[in-house]
């Protein structure tokens, strides 16, 4: 599926490999000089790994941009008994595509990683949660884990070294908040993906009570990529922090946009961090679809909520989509909603998408998520009154907005869709419900 | 050390700016309780493990900075989930918090349904009190209510009403935590989830009455409690579980003399939180119809009396009783005595008989004391005896016992934990005070000696002073034989028995709810019961039967004797209060002292 | 007579050596049952607890968490068909689709046709919106759909 790359004058490193004869191959990746970041990682302690990652500045790609080395660092040092690594392939947030365009045509480039990762933790053991969806990827990935256990890649003593790691493929069944790490591991342990509270992070006490780390798809690519090239090649890309904000991390290296909604050439780009919203849609997507403008733009993911049409030279990097009100940078996967759309109808989408994903466990999100939803559903019926607004508004303060309502982040990103609609386009759904009208689109089954 | 613990001991925490000392590993909810401030919460309870998912017990904290500000933490967090640290400022009044409480109740309220009239809980309801306190008036749901099936099938003795459910799992966890049994699970995700069992394996486990009392909320409710009573009419009292030598601290709840229910009180010392359904169900025999209403003197003159006569010579005395005891019988030319109290007769007519017997042969004379008894009541029919001769003999009644130690939480096999690991155990011995009466037997004659070892051979004893209060038949074959041909034969004791059908003196006596004193359980804890009921017809409380009976002057009263004994036995020593505490007290360790 | 063959209840405790605890071979235990049975039945879930020692509500509680799995009251026709209808899909006709192929197939989402040849569903995000809208049949994805070319695919 490499026909939705969309070309970019930025020479692309993640998707470097793609449309190569046989990409997924192990063959072909070594041809390309693959698995020398491993040979490489192997001569180095991972203390060098980690304080080499830190440098680099990379952050998760997964949506909270908590900076990787950092994470790995967490690990408590002298300790005997397994570590392990989780890579996180739930790939579930609407909008969000890279993970799957990564392992199909590159899988190797994710693997390295992971053993580079799984070395500088001292893991043993990587899991590999893959959702359910992603057939093929999981017999790509299935295909490549083979071909590493049979060139001593993986297993015991990798490359000749001391080190030993397996990898085990686990497969998901339908569940978005498999995404979030403990709800990753409460599952991956046989249970419901209910995630849990913390303290204790993962990285203390993680999946079967061990210490863990959790990482991202793209995340492990990157890492790949940083032992090869380098810190200060990671770095030179991307936006450098910001000096009057100690906070901020940075944005650095490259990063993969998924591009989808009312374009004209949805896809995947591969750009520095940093690149805004309009030029993602005009110069690499190929512009509003139908002569269309743009009303609303998602910038990472629904769950980081909604850009207006004046807020599209947005930077697209970890800090920007917030400096507009938006959740954060997210997956970075850019949905584009064009000017004949009704907000309802977005928000309602949106709603109900988190009521069915909802795991259910917190109060707060579990009724919050569904009342959103049907006050949604009521008002696209033509039966909205003007307080049901304030009403919504109300409710995402309580489920998501407010810090702490909930265990996890997933009340957020279902609040923050409602909190940027009405901020944003308020005139518009007030309009909404004093027409009555009815939504054109078709009254399907509810969230369940 | 010393410092330690000094710093251990000055460590506190402000809650709302009220300063109190804090303990370890204490959460904010139980610190705010210290300052008597109720942090309200739903899926937290100190027997379960902490999820901190009902979103209830928000609050905000902060910590106090070496110059003595205070910074605070900016967000909500679980009072559950916090531990409290030295310094720690709890604050549950703030706008953030408050708001927080009332949308979360609004939340879980969304789908309840409005039948709080036709509810079971409603009256102790986490619901009802909580948006009473911390909630709103008024719904602002404009949309029709999730509608769920309820679920009669859930276990033969717990019915779940599905739509009044939060969600807060607590049944599920102690299923899955305490019995072990797992029976109880969540089903589907999300706003449609619902508590249910697998398809044909209902929860049934022996302890599964709890989850009734762990549901803040009327979801799960107790079939034989349904409908039976509003709980604002039941008054409730301190008791003591005399199903096995465990003794679960309990509450009895009775309304005009009835006992509904019996509920577990938490007593870190006893059993934990819970109690087992044989326990919590087994109340029925005090309100049994075949109870002994009144004591019986038996008057007829025969020496060998056919069992008929003297059946009617019971009954000629069997008077005043309510219903049935009115027999046609009663006309045998005494019925002028119906009117009459017949304790004062029936307790001087013990009394003389018992006199004479050991007057006759002291060391024919036995009392066979019941592991049923109260401390107090043993202590005052063994004092009064070896205090008529000491060479008469004391024995312990049958101590009932079933199986094994049924040890929890069950592994999924279904095999018991060691019992260092144990989390709830209900005993084979299946009587409350073993240990209190044996104490009180060593003290009197050195030795508690059994029936069955004393009656195991021929025995020489003729007279007889049986104790029983055992909730089911115990007078089996072996003992009736054992005292087959008696000179006397006074029985106390709540139902009919072969012992009692033949006895000369029949004491009707009283079950647990209708009587005051204090158990020693397995471990040496003693407890204090309460009376929460009056006898059942003309039937006397054991201590004041035993009262009566040893011509001591004034009322029986439990913490009065408690305090005798306590001069009188130093193994009881901490009695010395009359009181025992909500808690009971640790006696020293019987098994060291005596064996 | 049991549910699960000798050789699926083999491959489950093949399993056991990937992971420390039995219970993490619940998913993998289900899938493998679901795709050979087109439901995990009540016997299903009771066999495989007694295989990874748990109680069968352990299994169902699971079970029943994951829009994955069908339990034996509503077992999945011959092809599970999975149409998308999160937002990138639902703004390039995603929703009509669905709607297009139950008025086609005569049935709700969730549902069987009567031949008991197509389980028809809703999905959320199925991670293929550069080809919305997009299918999940088995486990591959689909991309840019119409109910003509999903009617071809899948009737053939």
């Amino acid at each position: 599926m490499t026909d939705n790359i969309n070309s970019t004058k930025f020479e692309p490193v993640l998707l470097g490999r793609l449309g190569r004869p046989n990409s997924a191959s192990l063959a072909s990746y070594q041809a390309d000089g693959g698995y020398s970041a491993l040979r490489k990682a192997l001569t180095m302690t991972q203390t060098q790994i980690v304080d080499l990652v830190k440098d680099s500045g990379l952050r998760g790609r997964g949506g909270a941009g908590f900076p990787t080395g950092l994470k790995w660092s967490f690990l408590p040092q002298n300790i005997s008994g397994p570590i392990y690594m989780c890579i996180n392939g739930d790939e579930s947030e609407p909008g969000t595509f890279n993970n799957r365009i990564l392992i199909e045509e590159d899988p190797h480039q994710v693997l390295e990683g992971i053993v580079i990762g799984s070395y500088a933790t001292r893991a043993t053991t990587a899991y590999f949660y893959l959702r359910y969806e992603y057939g093929r990827c999981y017999r790509t990935l299935q295909k490549a884990v083979d071909e590493m256990y049979a060139a001593g890649l993986l297993g015991k003593n990798i490359l000749g070294s001391d080190y030993s790691l397996d990898i085990h493929l686990h497969r998901g069944a339908c569940a978005y908040i498999c995404g979030e790490e403990t709800g990753l591991i409460e599952s991956l342990e046989g249970k419901r993906a209910w995630p849990r509270i913390k303290p204790p992070f993962p990285a203390v006490e993680g999946a079967f009570r061990r210490p863990t780390v959790v990482n991202n798809v793209e995340t492990m690519a990157c890492v790949t990529h940083i032992v090869n090239r380098g810190a200060e090649w990671f770095k030179s890309i991307g936006v450098p922090k910001d000096p009057s904000n100690p906070r901020d991390a940075g944005s650095y290296g490259p990063k993969l946009y998924c591009i989808s909604g009312h374009v004209n050439k949805p896809g995947l780009v591969e750009l520095p961090l940093g690149v805004t919203a309009r030029e993602l849609i005009d110069q690499h997507a190929g512009g509003v679809w139908k002569g269309r403008k743009a009303k609303a733009v998602v910038p990472g993911g629904i769950s980081m909520g909604f850009m207006s049409a004046d807020e599209l030279d947005t930077p697209l990097d970890f800090a920007g989509p917030g400096r507009v009100g938006c959740l954060g940078l997210g997956t970075a996967a850019v949905v584009v909603i064009d000017d004949h759309t009704s907000m309802v109808d977005v928000l309602y989408n949106c709603c109900r998408f988190f009521a069915h994903e909802s795991c259910g466990q917190c109060t707060p999100c579990r009724e919050g998520t569904a009342w959103s939803t049907k006050i949604l559903e009521r008002m696209r019926a033509g039966r909205g009154k003007i307080g049901d607004i304030d009403l919504l508004l109300e409710i995402s303060g309580s489920i998501g907005t407010m810090p702490g309502t909930t265990i996890c982040g997933l009340a957020d990103g279902a609040a923050w869709p409602i909190k940027n609609a009405i901020q944003k386009f308020r005139p518009e759904l007030e309009e909404y419900i004093r027409s009555g009208r009815k939504a054109e689109a078709p009254q399907l089954a509810g969230a369940h | 050390m010393l410092q330690t613990k000094e710093a251990a001991v000055i460590a506190t925490a402000k809650v709302n700016d009220i300063e109190v000392d804090i303990g370890p590993r204490e959460n904010a909810i139980q610190v705010a309780r210290k300052a008597g401030v109720e942090i309200p919460h739903y899926c937290w309870h100190e027997a379960l493990s902490v999820v901190a998912s009902c979103r209830m017990c928000l609050i905000e904290v902060g910590e106090t900075k070496p110059d003595g500000t205070i910074a605070m933490g900016g967000k909500l967090v679980p009072a559950c989930q916090t531990p409290v640290k030295h310094g720690m400022v709890i604050k549950t009044e703030t706008a953030k918090v408050v708001t927080a409480q009332a949308m979360t109740l609004e939340f879980l309220l969304l789908n309840h349904p409005l039948d709080c009239s036709i509810c079971d809980q409603a009256g102790e309801c986490y619901l009802q009190d909580y948006t009473f306190k911390f909630g709103k008036a008024k719904s602002r749901l404009n949309e029709p209510k999730i509608q769920r099936i309820d679920k009669y099938h859930i276990g033969e003795q717990i019915a779940l009403f599905t739509d009044r459910c939060v969600m807060c799992t607590r049944c599920v966890r102690f299923t899955r935590e305490i019995s072990g049994t797992a029976e109880l699970q969540v089903v589907a995700r999300g706003s449609v989830e619902e508590i249910d069992v697998f398809p044909g394996m209902p929860c049934n486990n022996k302890l599964a009455g709890n989850v009734v009392d762990l549901c803040p909320v009327g979801a799960l409710c107790s079939k034989d409690f349904l409908y039976k009573k509003r709980v604002w009419w039941l008054k409730s009292q301190k008791s003591v579980c005399p199903g096995c030598s465990t003794g679960c601290s309990i509450e009895v709840d009775q309304n005009d003399n009835q006992v509904y229910r019996l509920r577990p009180r938490a007593n870190p010392l006893a059993q934990g939180h819970f109690m087992c359904d044989e326990g919590r169900f087994g109340f029925r025999y005090i309100q049994d119809a075949r109870r002994l209403r009144t004591p019986i003197l038996k008057t007829s003159s025969t020496q060998s009396p056919t069992a008929e006569s003297k059946m009617n010579g019971q009954q000629v005395v069997s008077l005043n009783g309510n219903g049935q005891a009115h027999s046609e019988t009663a006309k045998n030319g005494v019925s002028d005595l119906a009117v009459i109290d017949p304790w004062p007769t029936v307790i001087a007519a013990a009394r003389d008989k018992i006199r004479s017997a050991i007057k006759i042969n002291p060391s024919d004379f036995a009392a066979v004391l019941s592991p049923m008894m109260s401390v107090e009541e043993a202590y005052l029919l063994a004092a009064y005896l070896k205090g008529l001769d000491a060479r008469v003999r004391l024995l312990l009644g049958p101590i009932p016992t079933f199986g094994v130690d049924d040890r929890y939480p069950k592994s999924a096999s279904g095999s018991a934990p060691p019992s260092d690991k144990a989390k709830f155990t209900i005993r084979a011995e299946k009587c409350p005070n073993r240990m209190g009466v044996e104490m009180i037997l060593r003290h009197f004659q050195g030795a508690s000696v059994p029936f069955e070892q004393a009656t195991a051979g021929s025995t020489d004893i003729k007279a007889w002073y049986f104790v029983g209060g055992y909730s089911q038949g115990w007078v089996t074959e072996k003992i009736a034989k054992a005292v087959s041909h008696p000179t006397l034969l006074i029985v106390q004791d709540i139902f009919p028995s072969p012992l009692s059908m033949h006895a000369d003196i029949v004491l009707a006596s009283a079950a647990f709810t209708e009587r005051e004193g204090s158990y020693v359980n397995y471990a040496g804890l003693a407890q204090a019961f309460q009376v929460a009921t009056r006898p059942i017809g003309d039937a006397r409380a054991d201590g004041r039967i035993l009262y009566e009976l040893t011509e001591r002057r004034g009322l029986f009263n439990a913490a009065v004797v408690r305090k005798e004994i306590s001069e009188v036995i130093p193994a009881f020593r901490r009695f010395a209060s009359g009181d025992l505490g909500l808690n009971g007290v640790r006696l020293i360790d019987p098994k060291e002292t005596y064996s | 007579m049991s549910e699960l063959s000798e050789d699926t209840k083999q491959k489950i405790r093949d399993h056991f050596g990937r992971y420390p605890t039995k219970q993490a071979v619940t998913l993998p235990a289900l899938h493998m049952v679901q795709d050979e049975k087109r439901c995990v039945s009540n016997k299903a879930m009771e066999e495989i607890a007694e295989i990874l020692e748990l109680a069968p509500s352990q299994i169902h509680d699971t079970l029943s968490f994951y829009g994955y799995f069908r339990t034996e009251d509503a077992p999945l026709g011959e092809t599970r068909v999975w149409i998308c209808r999160s937002l990138p899909c639902m703004l390039r006709g995603g929703e009509e689709l669905l709607a297009e192929l139950c008025g086609r197939w005569g049935i709700s989402p969730g549902e069987t046709t009567a031949d008991g040849k197509i389980t028809l569903e809703l999905a959320e995000c199925l991670g293929a919106c550069d080809g919305a809208p997009c299918m999940l049949v088995g486990d591959e994805l689909s991309l840019r759909m119409t109910a003509d070319s999903v009617e071809q695919q899948v009737r053939g």
